[in-house]
């Protein structure tokens, strides 16, 4: 394969593949932090303030994809 | 007509323009390279010191403007307190409750009236780096409009994902002692998981500083990138209906990246409170 081909086919598996789980567990974590401010209004600021420091935590993973996709498409 | 038929021919309207954009001619083809936008030039070359380069490069162009923007809000603010706020104190009084009772009160168990000073410093400089980076300003190439922020730079978040390194030992070995590093493994763990733990956490300790300072590199380099992606679109394709449409999408987009400016200023902070806080009131 023609090694140019290959950096932007690896950078595009990269991403995409990278997205799957943070988007997963994005979708859980936000999903279940609304049940629980549904069930408990009176706790949702610090529900709110966790899930926010969830979502930085989580959003990271894909953005560890997304820095090897440059990586890949730029330096490599 | 009936109030019924009268969306569907608006529908049919909007397609119809559309398709007459898609026919229109567009320009030659032009390239355009979405990494230049993120080279550094240097804008005003300098003599080199040693191994370090003092040219002034954007990247330095915005930190400045970060720091002199943040320094004229608050003499601004400082000059004009009120008892009865106007909307521009009320604005500022409500960023730095957040700041007080949002991030730092959340977070930190104890020392809260030490580290909030910094914690409330970080917050506010990514804040305003963050939001600064959302205009065009012009130090591009040839001092060329472009889009750039001092936190789409990885030595700048580096840089200040050092400062919550250095100050979560620091804060944890004037607290607790030497005790901060025993502690780091719980103390009823059995002796070989215990020593493994202890590994365990060294290597967390190493990749909070990476996983801080890339997080938010790379939130502010995809936001910029995306939208040089949706402009540059219409440049490659010479078409008015990719064109139209990717410059509505880029508005949406533009929108979402000041949500992402305050959300990652806000993550940044609260997570250097959290690893701060973490290192002082150690679980035993």
């Amino acid at each position: 394969m023609n090694p140019e081909a290959a950096k932007l086919l690896g950078a595009g598996l990269a991403m995409g593949l990278g997205a799957i789980g943070p988007g997963v567990g994005l979708g859980i974590m936000i999903g279940q932090a609304f049940q629980g401010i549904a069930r408990q209004p009176e706790m949702a600021n610090d529900i709110r303030t966790n899930m926010f420091i969830g979502i930085g935590v989580t959003e990271a993973v894909a953005l560890y994809a997304f820095v090897v996709a440059l990586i890949l498409i730029f330096v490599a | 007509m009936s109030g019924r038929l009268r969306p569907l021919l608006a529908a049919v309207g909007v397609l119809v323009a559309l398709c007459l954009l898609a026919l229109l001619p567009g320009g030659q083809r032009q390239e355009f390279e979405v990494a230049r936008e993120f080279e550094l030039e240097p804008l005003v070359r300098l003599p080199s010191l040693g191994p370090v380069d003092l040219s002034i490069n954007k990247a330095v162009i915005y930190l400045w403007l970060t720091a002199g923007v943040l320094v004229a809000l608050s003499l601004a603010i400082n000059r004009s307190l009120r008892m009865q706020p106007g909307r521009f104190q009320a604005a500022v009084e409500g960023l730095y409750e957040l700041a007080r009772d949002g991030i730092v009160g959340s977070a930190m168990k104890s020392g809260r009236a030490t580290w909030f000073p910094y914690i409330a410093s970080v917050f506010f400089f990514v804040l305003v780096s963050n939001l600064l980076g959302l205009l065009p300003l012009p130090f591009g190439e040839h001092w060329q409009p472009s889009y750039y922020a001092a936190t789409a730079n990885l030595y700048v978040t580096v840089t200040l994902a050092l400062f919550t390194f250095v100050f979560t030992h620091y804060a944890g070995l004037r607290r607790n002692g030497l005790r901060y590093f025993v502690n780091w493994a719980p103390a009823s763990a059995p002796p070989v998981l215990k020593q493994l733990i202890w590994a365990i956490h060294l290597v967390s300790e190493v990749f909070r500083l990476v996983s801080l300072s890339v997080r938010l590199f790379a939130n502010m380099l995809a936001g910029h990138a995306i939208l040089a992606v949706f402009f540059a679109m219409a440049l490659i394709f010479q078409n008015y209906l990719v064109a139209a449409v990717l410059q509505g999408a880029s508005v949406l987009i533009y929108l979402f990246e000041i949500f992402v400016a305050v959300i990652q200023a806000f993550i940044f902070a609260i997570l250097s409170a959290v690893y701060i806080g973490g290192a002082m009131d150690q679980e035993h």
